[in-house]
């Protein structure tokens, strides 16, 4: 228990909050006009999963966007940690909304997920009481700050974890003699072939020399299992991150399938002490402002 | 500080709701990941790349009639920029019936005609194709191809 509060800098759960709410931000904006496209799509595509199952049908394409530009403008506000009790959990409700109407035309898409449970567990985390607009409370939060970053680092943990163990329950320990995952990697590369997407640049040499997909299977089942060791913190975290890291690379690199979310880095920002450049990038916008 | 029953509190609340979060996220162990919609969102079985696949694969997709022969469509041209939506796309179509995959021809052919880069398609036609993977990658070996609907594009 006493691991789990173990106290951090409150400037480092904000810079979270910052690189979090911001690349959610982005990532939003830019997909604004295939979120356009998708939701024009019509009624005939729409196969509503999670919270988009109360609708009937698609919404109008007007009120799509308009819950889209919505989510943005709240996360501005949770950027800037501004009402951060009210504009948090919105703001985590917003983006779970866009993502999942986004998800929720013929095709689950799992890029996103891990972004959403972040946002959930900042949106009530006390991730505004530092680098924010509102004026920072006169005590510490009485939990403490570093229960939050645990939380979120046990939340990319247990997204590996659960894939780790799917690739066992579906494919057994044969999963690691790599076949399966050649097998995958040709397929997919096949999807795109014939629809039109970009070949992975590597995909086509390495099915030609099957060999490293063992290599590539028993790495990647060892980083998705040995995820929880994420949470020890320190250099062993910091590997991991950096495993976890160049995993997404190769999938890339094999799939042409971007995990943007932990490429940028940003899905492993509670494990690195990220307040001190947020910080001065902080500090030079203040005093930009002030002038 | 550890004995102030408001951090007792407040400690038990982040507890409550980190334990909370943290069982709802590994709730879809419970599920079968090999039942189909077990899938959801964001909370996931994560799937993918787990099932045991052969390497043949039947798909359907458009192409685009041209005199030097057939070109492959962009996702941008069926309605989407994604490849694995442009795919649910033509599945729902073909499950819909002729009609649907006709509306659906329409629509890319209107996109096909009013893009300079594909100026020299002069039909679509959707198809479902039967390939191994690594002989149509490797060596650009195809199989058959089923046609499933054609229309024209109109300039």
């Amino acid at each position: 228990m006493n691991w789990f509060f173990a106290d951090a800098p409150r400037e480092r759960l904000a810079a979270v909050r910052i690189l979090i709410g911001t690349w959610a931000f982005v990532y939003l904006a830019a997909r604004s006009v295939e979120f356009f496209k998708v939701a024009s799509l019509g009624a005939p595509h729409f196969e509503p999963v999670g919270v988009t199952r109360i609708l009937g049908g698609p919404l109008p394409v007007s009120v799509a966007m308009i819950t889209l530009g919505a989510s943005l403008v709240l996360l501005v506000l949770f950027v800037l940690g501004v009402g951060y009790r009210v504009v948090g959990p919105l703001a985590a409700v917003g983006v779970l909304w866009s993502t999942t109407y986004r998800t929720s035309w013929g095709m689950v898409f799992h890029t996103d997920n891990l972004l959403v449970l972040h946002m959930i567990a900042l949106a009530f985390a006390p991730a505004a009481h530092a680098f924010a607009l509102a004026k920072p409370p006169t005590r510490p939060a009485r939990a403490g700050y570093g229960w939050a970053l645990k939380l979120l680092v046990a939340l990319t943990a247990a997204t590996y974890v659960i894939a780790g163990i799917a690739k066992l329950r579906l494919g057994g320990l044969g999963w690691l003699d790599g076949e399966v995952l050649r097998n995958h990697i040709a397929l997919d590369n096949l999807r795109k072939a014939v629809l039109g997407d970009w070949l992975a640049p590597l995909a086509t040499l390495f099915l030609a020399h099957p060999g490293a997909f063992t290599i590539f299977s028993v790495m990647s089942l060892a980083l998705e299992l040995g995820a929880p060791i994420a949470l020890v913190g320190g250099k062993p975290a910091r590997l991991w991150a950096v495993g976890a890291w160049s995993f997404h690379l190769g999938v890339v690199l094999l799939m042409n399938i971007w995990f943007v979310y932990p490429l940028t880095g940003v899905a492993f920002a509670a494990l690195l002490p990220v307040e001190r450049p947020v910080g001065r990038i902080v500090s030079r916008l203040r005093s930009i402002l002030r002038t | 500080m550890a004995h102030d029953p408001a951090v007792t509190r407040a400690r038990i609340a982040a507890g409550v709701f980190s334990v909370g979060l943290l069982v709802a996220t590994l709730s879809p162990l419970a599920r079968d990941p090999k039942a189909r919609k077990s899938d959801g969102y964001p909370l996931s079985t994560f799937p993918m790349f787990a099932e045991k696949r052969a390497t043949k694969l039947t798909i359907t997709y458009a192409l685009g009639d041209a005199p030097s022969g057939a070109r492959t469509l962009t996702p941008a041209l069926v309605g989407t920029g994604e490849v694995l939506q442009a795919r649910a796309m033509f599945e729902t179509a073909l499950a819909g019936g002729p009609r649907r995959i006709a509306e659906l021809c329409a629509q890319i052919a209107t996109r096909v005609a009013a893009d300079g880069d594909y100026a020299d398609v002069t039909a679509i036609r959707i198809v479902t194709g039967t390939h191994d993977a690594v002989d149509y990658l490797i060596d650009g070996k195809h199989g058959p191809e089923k046609l499933r609907g054609q229309c024209e594009v109109k300039r």
